[in-house]
């Protein structure tokens, strides 16, 4: 089963593609194209990226030379578009917080110069490779953008929990499918371009069914719309009931009246400051 | 080799903190429907008193080197604890104001959006506050006073009533009658 030319991976290496360009079709459809066009122009690249190179590994009469060459293109360009698209999610997630949004900026920049330095530390101590340089390079050229790009989105994720500022639904998607997909790249990138892993199999499934997931996640967040909470009772007008002490925060008993009463313990606490 | 190791051990905590921290942010942010209650409210005037100068240089005046150093060292430390609450209200009020987000009156998506936003300044000069804190801590003569998080504390104070007017308009003339 994981053969390489087997049915699974045929499947895998073309359906996640063939899914992405139907995403971007449906997404297309939506006009999600005008908020994500970064991430659809991704997915779309990608998906040719991946199908070509398909093509181009069953073919009869293509000489690996030119398969290699392809791989080395597609990866240069679809590295920038994935920085494009880290760049995208972070205006996204910045753009209504104007007192964070360029500090928010300052410290993805800044793992982002962090990440460079690893991943650069990273590519000068990978292992030796008898393989053409061409080979070779690529693994560590791959380990580099996926450390670089991977770490770039765990600290988005970590910027957005710190500051408990909340994701679009859309690009809260993109984002999870992006690092599932990225970090799992980094970790057989790493374990090829260090000399650990050579020439297995396995590594193509995982790679390529990880990728099948992100497509997925992409789907179910760009697609299926967000359930709708139930909407809140509007409060109760109590301009005729007598003015009462509110309670302190640690007697409260989570009641709704309770909430309003201890965010008005909270305006006072904050008016009698303010007239300090 | 151990490189590779050390780099895949980093992308599994990687996938792992990514579920984790935005799985969990979501679900919090979405269920949590008692929140103010969570609110510690903070004694003003003894904040305003730990972080000012003249009072830290009136000890340094008065006691010897030594005592001085002890003595600011307990300040910091009800500085820190001070700071703690401030930090962990804003973190309240974020979640309130983007609770706010989804409501059907602009006016009050708006405020919540504005609270969240001041509360975003909160957070961000407590985490610097606390720094400071602690550095003074280990050299107390060094200690320089934390006013911005008062600034925001006092920013956040507008947004904090604005929203509450909005979500009861009652409110603010019971708080006059009683305060």
């Amino acid at each position: 089963m994981l053969q390489a030319h087997s049915l699974l991976w045929h499947y895998l290496w073309l359906a996640p593609h063939i899914y992405g360009l139907l995403l971007v079709a449906l997404v297309w459809r939506n006009h999600l194209q005008k908020q994500y066009p970064v991430f659809v122009f991704y997915l779309l690249f990608a998906s040719i990226d991946g199908i070509s190179l398909y093509v181009l590994d069953v073919a009869p009469g293509i000489d690996g030379n030119i398969w290699w060459g392809a791989l080395w293109v597609g990866t240069i360009v679809e590295g920038m578009l994935k920085f494009a698209v880290i760049g995208e999610l972070a205006h996204h997630l910045l753009r209504s917080w104007p007192s964070i949004a360029k500090l928010g900026r300052s410290l993805v920049s800044a793992a982002g110069i962090v990440l460079v330095l690893i991943a650069a530390v990273a590519a000068a101590y990978s292992a030796p490779d008898s393989a053409p340089w061409f080979i070779g390079g690529a693994h560590v050229l791959l380990q580099t953008i996926y450390l670089a790009a991977g770490g770039l989105i765990v600290s988005m994720f970590a910027l957005a929990a710190w500051l408990h500022i909340p994701w679009e639904r859309p690009a809260f998607g993109i984002a999870l499918g992006a690092g599932l997909v990225w970090c799992e790249h980094l970790a057989i990138w790493a374990l090829i371009a260090g000399g650990v892993v050579r020439n297995r199999t396995w590594v193509d499934f995982a790679n390529m069914g990880t990728y099948h997931i992100s497509v997925l996640i992409w789907y179910y967040y760009l697609l299926v719309p967000e359930k709708k909470r139930p909407s809140k009772t509007p409060p109760k007008d109590r301009s005729d009931d007598p003015p009462v002490d509110p309670p302190s925060a640690s007697s409260s008993s989570g009641a709704p009246q309770d909430h309003e009463e201890t965010l008005n313990d909270w305006n006072r606490e904050l008016e009698r400051l303010i007239h300090q | 080799m151990t490189l590779a190791y050390f780099l895949v051990v980093a992308a599994v905590l990687a996938v792992v903190s990514l579920f984790y921290l935005g799985i969990s942010q979501n679900f919090q942010v979405r269920s949590d429907a008692n929140l103010a209650p969570r609110i510690q409210p903070i004694d003003i005037e003894a904040f305003r008193n730990l972080m000012d100068p003249a009072e830290r240089e009136y000890l340094r005046r008065r006691l010897p080197g030594g005592e001085f150093r002890e003595v600011q060292r307990r300040r910091l430390v009800a500085m820190a604890a001070y700071v703690r609450t401030a930090s962990q209200n804003a973190t309240i009020l974020i979640d309130i104001g983007n609770q706010s987000l989804s409501a059907s009156d602009p006016q009050t998506a708006e405020a919540g959006r504005q609270l969240a936003d001041n509360a975003h300044t909160l957070q961000v000069n407590a985490t610097y506050a606390l720094f400071r804190i602690w550095a003074a801590w280990l050299w107390p003569h060094f200690d320089r006073p934390t006013i911005t998080i008062l600034n925001s504390y006092e920013r956040l104070n507008g947004s904090a009533m604005l929203l509450g007017r909005l979500q009861n308009p009652s409110a603010p003339v019971r708080i006059s009658a009683t305060s």
